[in-house]
């Protein structure tokens, strides 16, 4: 570490190859690690320009791949709360034969035509829940008709009280009749006895069945009932219904997603395979080249820097000051990127982001960063290391 | 003074067209993916009506192509002070023989301001043609409209020239502005 003791850049002059006495140098604390760093930060001052284009490439880049995550996770969260308004904790979902959809304005599932017909066997207890659209004047909301319901209530998701402009204990009507509401969760589905349901939505619904106490904790239970009813069943959510619909078995199957992530990963998937995950791909690849020919580009002036580091026995450690710099780039990179894509998706869209999503893209992009950041600086540095250290003084930039 | 500035950043610019070829490849692809956002309208909407927030998701890939387009405007910015680092002792003797600093800064903004356009002139193009070859042999479910391509290509040769401007005119200043004597002793 000579050249770090001999250099001014410890100090943060602006010539890294000058001298300076060396007691200041011994003031410096934080050790090697504490060296390295204020060596990178007085190099990267030394070239401003470089240091702020190669950071600027590289946090929008970041940026557009943390707010297409950001808009994934929403996704894949609104996705996971749909599968709960519809299951309420029952492990086997029975769809028909026509499947389900989900409604996108709605942020519920519903079904695209009648239950299948099904005699289950003794112990279990299956419900049907009646579901479709509902279009009042105040606007679109969602009615499942649940028997659990009691005919003179309505249980409203506090989203559809605000599109029906109604209050716990205030009056609904619907379907004819006047319901009691109470206000429940947050979805925009008003929930109400099967009978006023099937007045307004029709006979389109499906099955949510439970198992008797006797196989609680039973991951077959999908094959169980299955084998019972002559329905087939299935673990995987992409699994489109046959003809005499589909049992989702929603706790069995291997592997180590539940039905509910793999459900939640179709959704996000939709995002990331589509326009918006392609383009980010490309700004990602982007960034990179960026950061490699910018880093290739300090390499190239600095060849004779090197040349003499090389010459006295540094050799190795020119790597390390090549990934010390790039560490610095990428990290302040990455932090104007998450602080450039929160704004971007709390301004651009509100209703599919949220703080969490926000923070979970910021930590999957997290993930990747090393990465970056290493390869970034070791392809140019391999390069440079292949020479003899007479070739890098011989020729001057 | 400013014209011969250009012409002779252009006739270095033709000397170095190969080291454009980077900086070009990378607005071109950002300009593609602005122009197939814009061009594509229709699908692009679409596809955003089956996530839901239609609206909201038609702008946020707006926004991710114009980012993209934005990544690849940097790196031209990126080689042009390249460049200029490279060109310190050529500037140094300009600004000796009594060159003037506008001329010089023109001549340095040559070479960006080509590769920008260049680059998002091939994408656009490029975008075009993929358009209507999908188009004429019926992959594509919705036919490029006219009017918003017009637009997505004039955005994005204008953002790209725009940007290369703003990102270069400040090193090109700083290398024509400093003293000739440390330029010639100190540059390349």
């Amino acid at each position: 570490m000579t050249a770090l003791v001999d250099s001014p850049a410890t100090t943060g002059g602006s010539n890294a190859l000058g001298s300076t006495p060396k007691a200041d140098i011994a003031k410096s604390d934080g050790g090697n690690g504490g060296r390295l760093l204020k060596f990178a930060l007085a190099n990267l001052r030394r070239r401003p320009e470089q240091f702020v284009l190669s950071t600027l490439g590289i946090a929008l880049a970041i940026t557009a791949v943390v707010v297409v995550r950001t808009i994934s996770i929403g996704f894949a969260g609104s996705g996971t709360a749909s599968l709960g308004d519809v299951l309420h904790g029952a492990p086997l979902w029975v769809v028909p034969s026509q499947g389900v959809h989900y409604d996108a304005e709605l942020g519920v599932l519903l079904p695209a035509g009648p239950a299948p017909r099904l005699v289950v066997p003794d112990g279990w207890t299956a419900q049907r829940t009646i579901a479709g659209i509902w279009a009042p004047p105040a606007g679109r909301v969602a009615v499942y008709g649940r028997p659990d319901i009691a005919g003179g209530r309505a249980v409203v998701g506090a989203a559809a009280a605000k599109v029906l402009g109604v209050r716990a204990g205030s009056r609904l009507a619907i379907g004819g009749v006047s319901l009691t509401v109470a206000v429940e969760g947050s979805s925009r589905i008003v929930s109400v006895a099967t009978p006023v349901a099937m007045n307004v939505v029709g006979d389109s619904s499906w099955l949510t069945v439970r198992q008797p106490a006797s196989l609680a904790g039973r991951l077959d239970l999908g094959k169980l009932l299955s084998r019972a009813t002559g329905i087939p069943s299935s673990t995987d959510p992409a699994v489109k219904p046959a003809a005499s619909g589909l049992i989702y078995d929603t706790v069995g199957g291997g592997g180590s997603l539940t039905f509910q992530q793999r459900y939640s990963a179709l959704f996000a998937g939709k995002v990331t395979g589509s326009v918006l995950g392609m383009v980010s791909t490309v700004g990602l690849l982007l960034g990179f080249v960026i950061a490699v020919t910018s880093f290739l580009a300090s390499v190239q002036e600095r060849r004779r820097e090197f040349g003499i580091m090389a010459s006295i026995g540094l050799a190795d450690e020119v790597l390390y000051f090549f990934l010390v710099e790039s560490a610095v780039v990428f990290v302040i990179a990455y932090l104007a990127a998450a602080a450039l894509a929160g704004i971007a998706v709390l301004t651009l869209v509100p209703d599919v982001a949220s703080v969490s999503a926000w923070l979970q893209a910021c930590g999957m992009a997290a993930a990747y960063v090393p990465a970056m950041a290493i390869i970034g600086a070791l392809v140019p540095v391999h390069r440079l290391l292949q020479q003899r250290p007479v070739a890098l003084l011989a020729e001057s930039t | 003074m400013i014209r011969r500035g250009f012409s002779y950043g252009l006739l270095s610019t033709r000397r170095r067209a190969h080291a454009l070829l980077l900086p070009i490849l990378t607005t071109a692809t950002g300009a593609f993916l602005v122009v197939q956002v814009f061009s594509l309208t229709g699908s692009v909407k679409k596809q955003a009506t089956t996530l839901g927030n239609k609206d909201e998701i038609f702008r946020a890939t707006l926004l991710i192509a114009v980012v993209v387009l934005l990544v690849g405007v940097v790196e031209v910015a990126v080689c042009s002070t390249r460049t200029i680092n490279q060109r310190t002792r050529e500037i140094g003797l300009l600004g000796a023989t009594g060159v003037p600093r506008s001329p010089v800064v023109s001549a340095l903004m040559v070479e960006p301001l080509v590769a920008a356009a260049a680059g998002a002139v091939v994408g656009s193009v490029l975008a075009i043609t993929v358009d209507s070859m999908l188009a004429a042999i019926g992959a594509s479910s919705t036919s490029p409209q006219l009017g918003p391509t017009a637009l997505g290509t004039t955005l994005a040769i204008a953002i790209s020239i725009a940007s290369a401007a703003i990102t270069s005119i400040l090193p090109s200043w700083r290398a024509a502005s400093r003293p000739p004597i440390h330029s010639l002793s100190h540059g390349g």
